[in-house]
């Protein structure tokens, strides 16, 4: 036995268990995740996750910056829905300061906040069969998230790490190509989700390993602090886009979906209904986007003067300057929570202000910790092979878990 | 109903229709895939790739006044700038070093900068043997601004990229995108 096999599995004297490392570099753990499992032959007796590998002290580096330039710190939490991210710190710093985006802005927000979610939906649809054994789904559902992330290449100048929000608004206007692009997107898009649901929905092998895989009770979703997609598998119907409107999520129409089982199968299912409305809700808000400000004309405070006066006007330089330098002065000081709906689930920023330009104290809420947590539950007393399913179903990033 | 279901379920229904699927994106006419080495992929304009440093056509030195915002902006603090005087007395940076293994590609520097004289180009396809390629000092820099921002592309840039926030950013005009129903985009 090599010295390496004998560090990763061991056998206790007195015990018949195995002991497993499963991860951090698994394939399947999406990301650095590690899972201790305490096998008796296929079954699972204890499991026990371990996280860190991927911690960079977000919140502790936000401290260090400004609110304006804090917010690419954002995207690399949950890094493949990172306009999500922007978009919940946007709002989160908005509260704290007491402006409001124009309409405008809010509906392009919430436009681009949906295709992130389809995109990250997509990757977990992808990933999760990938695990399974059902590999085509994963060629079809990344044609179509890079469709999206060629959209976000255009209007922002990146694919995936966009930095497109800002305080007050949003950085540029949507052009008409990108609007028409994301109306015919959304439109044929539900056809795309029936070749999904062809190769995967009635598929006998697919079937056999989520139906009744990985349950969580209603009470078990609310006792262990699920929230997105993961509770409303379980047949809660809590979505923060309806509970605490946010942006233009007020304005528009979607349904809720939730499962009844609480098993692996009842959350793909909640999550392919989340993606028709997704598509839904970008089709309201192109149609409905109206013509105005992009940034709060209100609020010359927070954003950055328009370029155009910065050298030609002594008062818009200074103002460039001392927000650069010290940040947007002008927060109350207190403290202030903003929950917003990411593709995970809850995502909270909660910041402490005292009344200087960088947050005083910058907590994230992030649901792929919590949703890690609650993986003993899930594969406590099954098989092996579910674990993988189980970690697929909770759709967890570590980026945002570790922070 | 019932009988219908287990003659589906014996003629392994479902996954006779997931394989045709399958099957008909077969043909190469269907191929979404980019060769991509062979096929190169051309950023659009405004893509956040490598930095340039904007040359003055009149002086033919940088445009950087080294006033320092952009260093101050930067959230993965990569930008280096040592000031000094020029014969003139004017103040200019001596040295401007941009660490690009530490870029997050955010592009708050060109947004910060108040005279518009960093810029970041479309290209990305760049690699090297060691961290000192990735040290880009000034000299780097503007040359990749005549590489990248040749002719006229480089005042594009500024009058559709770097201008942002500009003063109609901060209220209504007619010039807005917004939705004109289905029919218009199908005869385009
Ligand atoms: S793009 Fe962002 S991270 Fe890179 S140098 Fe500019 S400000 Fe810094
Ligand atoms: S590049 Fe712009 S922001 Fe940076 S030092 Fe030079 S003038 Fe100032």
């Amino acid at each position: 036995m090599g010295k390496i096999e004998e560090y990763t599995v061991k056998r206790d004297a007195d015990r018949t268990d195995l002991k497993l490392n499963m991860g951090p570099q698994h394939p399947a753990t999406h990301g650095v995740l590690r899972l201790e499992l305490d096998l008796d032959g296929e079954i699972i007796r204890k499991c026990t996750p371990h996280i860190g590998y991927l911690h960079r002290g977000t919140e502790k580096l936000g401290e260090d910056r400004t609110y304006i330039s804090a917010l690419p710190l954002t995207d690399r939490l949950d890094y493949i829905a990172s306009m999500n991210n922007n978009i919940g710190y946007c709002v989160a710093v908005e509260k704290l300061f007491g402006i409001e985006a124009p309409e405008r802005a809010k509906y392009i927000r919430t436009m681009c906040a949906e295709l992130g979610r389809i995109s990250s939906h997509l990757l977990w649809l992808a990933t999760h069969a990938l695990d399974i054994g059902a590999m085509t789904v994963f060629l079809y559902a990344f044609r179509e998230r890079a469709m999206i992330m060629e959209m976000f290449e255009k209007l922002t100048g990146a694919r995936l790490t966009v930095s497109y929000p800002r305080i007050g608004g949003v950085r540029n206007d949507v052009t008409q190509e990108f609007i028409d692009r994301a109306h015919a997107f959304a439109d044929e898009f539900p056809t795309h989700m029936e070749e999904y649901e062809t190769l995967i929905d009635q598929n006998r092998i697919w079937l056999k390993r989520t139906k009744g895989i990985g349950i969580i009770t209603a009470d078990e979703a609310i006792n262990w602090g699920l929230s997105g997609p993961m509770i409303r598998g379980s047949g809660i119907a809590y979505d923060i886009r309806k509970h605490e409107p946010y942006d233009a999520y007020k304005d528009v129409e979607f349904e809720v979906p939730i499962g009844t089982e609480g098993d692996v199968y009842d959350r793909y299912r909640v999550r392919m209904i989340e993606l028709r409305q997704s598509a839904l809700i970008i089709k309201q808000c192109v149609e409905k986007l109206p013509r105005g400000a992009i940034l709060d004309p209100n609020a010359p405070k927070f954003t950055l003067p328009p370029k155009e006066r910065v050298m030609t006007d002594m008062e818009s330089l200074i103002h460039q300057f001392v927000l650069i330098t010290k940040g947007p002065m002008t927060a109350q000081e207190g403290e202030v929570y903003v929950a917003t709906e990411l593709p995970k689930g809850e995502f909270g920023y909660y910041f402490v202000s005292d009344g200087s330009g960088k947050p005083y104290r910058m907590r994230l809420r992030a649901p792929s910790f919590v949703h890690a947590s609650v993986l003993p539950l899930m594969c406590e007393g099954g098989l092996i092979a579910d674990v993988i399913a189980n970690i697929g179903t909770l759709d967890i990033v570590l980026g945002e878990c570790d922070r | 109903m019932e009988f219908k279901k287990i003659v589906k379920t014996i003629l392994f229904w479902e996954i006779l229709q997931g394989m045709w699927l399958t099957l008909s994106n077969l043909p190469p006419w269907n191929a979404v895939t980019r060769q991509y080495p062979k096929e190169p992929r051309y950023s659009d304009p405004g893509f956040r790739g490598l930095h340039a440093l904007v040359r003055n056509p009149d002086t033919g030195r940088e445009k950087c006044i080294a006033c320092g915002l952009c260093a101050a902006v930067c959230p993965s603090r990569c930008i280096t700038i040592h000031t000094g005087e020029d014969d003139k007395g004017e103040k200019i940076a001596e040295e401007y070093e941009v660490d690009v293994l530490r870029c997050v590609f955010c592009a708050f520097c060109v947004e910060a900068c108040p005279v518009g004289a960093i810029v970041l180009s479309e290209h990305y396809e760049y690699s090297g043997y060691s961290r000192g390629d990735f040290y880009f000092n000034k000299e780097r820099l503007l040359d990749n601004w005549d590489t990248f921002f040749p002719g006229e592309k480089g005042k594009w840039y500024m009058d559709n990229i770097w201008k942002h926030p500009n003063a109609d950013d901060y209220k209504a005009h007619d010039d807005q995108a917004v939705f004109h129903g289905i029919q218009k985009e199908e005869k385009q």
